[in-house]
């Protein structure tokens, strides 16, 4: 009796120390608590089968796929993979899904030690140069010709990103730029018939829509994450870069620091946000109907839907000479190592299926980067969201080409978060920010 | 004598399986980080043999690594000074207190003050996000409605309080551990001891300072050690709740060791500096130790 008891006392605490050894910390939002390799649609599996009694996977070349969707938006991507491989007779898509927060680090480990690696994978854009330079991707000129895909066929902005030296190295699937969602209820209660297209409009509204002994603000200023899609918009809506022709690092213009004192004044001379914003607290004040205005990406959708809000979305608007946002965009590449002729055909197949099937991407709130489905009388008709991300496409930027970037321009993202804490000045800061960026570029010689 | 290969044979194949663990997760992956920490490694496949460049890197004062090196340990140091004093304290009174419960009581708050070192860091930090976020925390709230005036305290990114945020949420999720241990050592002082004092007239407070503290000792010692391994080795708490913020304020080391590896794909570089660190954490901790048992007899 008393070893059962030091038997099951000793499950149990196997238990709690397994669920003890903490995580990794990807971000709350993104999270789920999925396993290293979830769903994949393999053999036989005929979830989604129709009247035709899936096919099984005899026979078929297996590509393995991989993607970092482990939200909400993970389940669209399958659904496509799943129709795919219905009426596929010669390829078989295994569909790998990879924790959001640890996606790269499982792909530098795939690379490093050459073992596991997909012959498929979702990439955002702005990191193909890194993986170029590290010549680790191959160019998707052949197999794109033999598919019959072109380049015409997406979004004119991802495809001349992802063309480098002459060579195209991925294919996009979407763009996913900042864009700004609104309360509607709040905008009515202030007697605000449409959103604000530019400054004037939008401190105008965002004013009105401030109380604060009722705790609510016109728009609640985020102090670190998403800064890295905001600041941008502000430097491209002013004609100006992070970079120079050269590709330096050009972090303390006069561009950027009137855009990072815009920002500031917002807080603490227009005082439409409060002071001290933690992470995610405007996002939490929205889904409590306490913020009017946030800018965001399209990934938000499903945190508004869930909460019930009654939310608007436009694109964000001109602050300051012509209209400019930042965007990623997912994109597919393929490894340098993928030679098997037959398999290239495959994915090359699989791409063209999805280059004219992606609408169910496009039901997860994104805005997919294929021409065709822009078009289309599906597209046009799926909620607001993705025809206002798709309006902005015209004027999208992508972060520089420049390899490891995010590490050169990591400290600016500290200086915007000192100066809008009200412990910076921007000119300062950004001096600051400009100063590491270029040590961090000195580094990497 | 006879027998006695035998009896160290078994003893040795007892000591087998934790040896072939021992080798495997910790020998090897140290050996490695040291090889690594003298070679360039991009992460992607290309290493190259380096020598002390990386160390020289480290101790030179314009270079990227070097800034990332000194703030990350200045966080580091912060957060060990800060947290080391609660998390022992706040650990002996609570196994004082639950010593001194009856026995039934004894176990169910054991258990509670146990569990939350159960959970993970992503729920602890999603809890106490959810009470210190500056506007839609509940602490905040709550110093409102009991009449706290003007504009909300900035508790994940403003100085002093993000250190208080921070300490208080380790120890809640840790202070358990240490609890237990000091609840063993309490459990070891020979109830004679106090009884003699009680016949002397020894109070309560007496008791404490003269009979269990001393009793103790070598217990608190390693108490007081592995807590300062444990916060020297800080992440998640700064990484999930303030971004290491306000600014780098609380940025600590394995933070920047994380960013230098991934982000600045130089591996060779983040293993020099968390070799670094090993040998700092090695020397504090034998520091504690020869001065806390030195002065024993």
């Amino acid at each position: 009796m008393k070893w059962l008891h030091v038997t099951l006392i000793a499950c149990l605490v196997l238990v709690l120390a397994a669920c003890g050894s903490g995580n990794s910390g990807s971000k709350s939002e993104n999270n789920s608590q999925a396993d290293s390799s979830a769903s994949s649609g393999s053999s036989g599996s005929s979830d989604s089968s129709a009247s035709s009694g899936g096919s099984g996977s005899k026979g078929k070349t297996e590509l393995v796929f991989w993607s970092p969707f482990s939200g909400p938006d993970g389940p669209f991507m399958k659904k496509i993979v799943d129709a795919y491989n219905e009426q596929s007779d010669s390829y078989q898509v295994k569909f790998q899904i990879q924790p959001n927060g640890d996606y790269y680090k499982l792909l530098d480990n795939a690379f490093g030690t050459k073992k596991n690696m997909p012959d498929l994978m979702i990439m955002h854009l702005d990191s193909i140069p890194t993986y170029v330079t590290k010549d680790l991707l191959q160019p998707m000129d052949d197999l794109a010709a033999k598919a019959g895909i072109q380049k015409s066929d997406f979004v004119d902005a991802a495809v001349n990103y992802a063309t480098i030296d002459g060579k195209w190295w991925g294919i996009p699937l979407d763009i996913h730029p900042l864009i700004m969602y609104y309360n509607k209820d709040l905008f009515a209660a202030a007697g605000i018939e449409h959103p604000p297209t530019n400054r004037e409009e939008f401190l105008e509204a965002a004013k009105k829509l401030t109380d604060p002994s009722k705790g609510q603000w016109g728009y609640v200023m985020p102090t670190l994450w998403p800064q890295q899609f905001i600041f941008p918009s502000l430097l491209y809506q002013q004609g100006s870069d992070l970079v120079d022709e050269s590709g330096n690092p050009n972090l303390n213009s006069p561009e950027a620091v009137e855009a990072l004192a815009f920002m500031k004044s917002l807080i603490f001379e227009h005082k439409v946000s409060p002071e001290n914003v933690a992470q995610d607290g405007e996002v939490k004040l929205f889904l409590q109907g306490k913020n009017a205005i946030q800018f965001n990406g399209p990934w938000m959708k499903d945190q508004w839907d869930k909460a019930g809000i009654n939310y608007g979305v436009a694109p964000i608007p001109v602050f300051f000479d012509q209209p400019g946002v930042y965007g990623g965009s997912h994109t597919f590449v393929v490894p340098k190592a993928q030679t098997d002729a037959v398999k290239l055909e495959g994915i090359g197949d699989f791409l063209k299926y999805v280059a004219g099937h992606s609408l169910d991407w496009a039901e997860s709130g994104q805005a997919v980067a294929s021409k065709q489905v822009l078009a289309s009388a599906e597209f046009q008709a799926l909620t607001q969201q993705q025809t206002e991300v798709a309006k902005e496409f015209d004027y999208v930027h992508f972060a520089p080409p420049i390899p490891d970037w995010g590490s050169i321009v990591g400290e600016l993202w500290t200086q915007i978060n000192l100066t809008l804490l009200g412990k910076a000045e921007p000119q300062q800061a950004l001096d600051e920010a400009q100063k590491k960026a270029l040590q961090a570029v000195e580094a990497k010689k | 004598m006879r027998g006695s290969w035998k009896s160290k044979l078994t003893s040795s194949l007892f000591v087998l399986p934790y040896l072939a663990c021992f080798a495997l997760f910790l020998l090897y992956p140290l050996a490695s980080g040291i090889v690594l920490s003298f070679q360039d490694y991009d992460m992607l496949g290309s290493r190259e043999f380096v020598g002390l460049e990386n160390y020289r890197n480290i101790f030179t004062p314009v270079t990227y690594i070097h800034d990332q090196f000194v703030r990350g340990l200045t966080g580091t140091f912060k957060f060990v000074v800060y947290s080391v004093p609660f998390l022992v304290i706040v650990g002996l009174a609570l196994a004082l207190l639950v010593n001194a419960l009856p026995s039934r009581g004894r176990g169910f708050y054991r258990t509670i003050f146990f569990m939350p070192y159960a959970i993970s860091a992503t729920v602890m930090a999603t809890i106490w996000m959810r009470v210190f976020d500056t506007d839609t925390g509940f602490l905040n709230i709550l110093l409102d409605r009991i009449g706290k005036s003007g504009p909300h305290i900035g508790w994940l990114n403003d100085t002093p309080w993000v250190w208080i945020a921070l300490v208080f949420c380790t120890v809640w999720w840790t202070v358990g551990f240490n609890m237990i241990i000091f609840i063993n050592g309490l459990n070891e002082v020979p109830e004679e001891l106090y009884e003699a004092a009680r016949l002397d007239g020894a109070n309560a407070w007496h008791r404490l300072i003269h009979i269990t503290l001393p009793s103790i000792r070598n217990i608190s010692t390693v108490v007081l050690i592995m807590t300062v391994i444990a916060s020297f080795n800080v992440f998640a708490q700064p990484f999930l709740m303030t971004r290491g913020g306000p600014g780098y304020e609380t940025t600590v080391l394995l933070m920047n060791i994380f960013a230098v590896a991934y982000g600045q794909h130089q591996g060779g570089a983040a293993s020099a500096m968390a070799i670094l660190l090993g040998v700092i954490m090695l020397i504090i901790s034998t520091v504690i130790y020869r001065l806390l048992s030195g002065r024993r007899g």
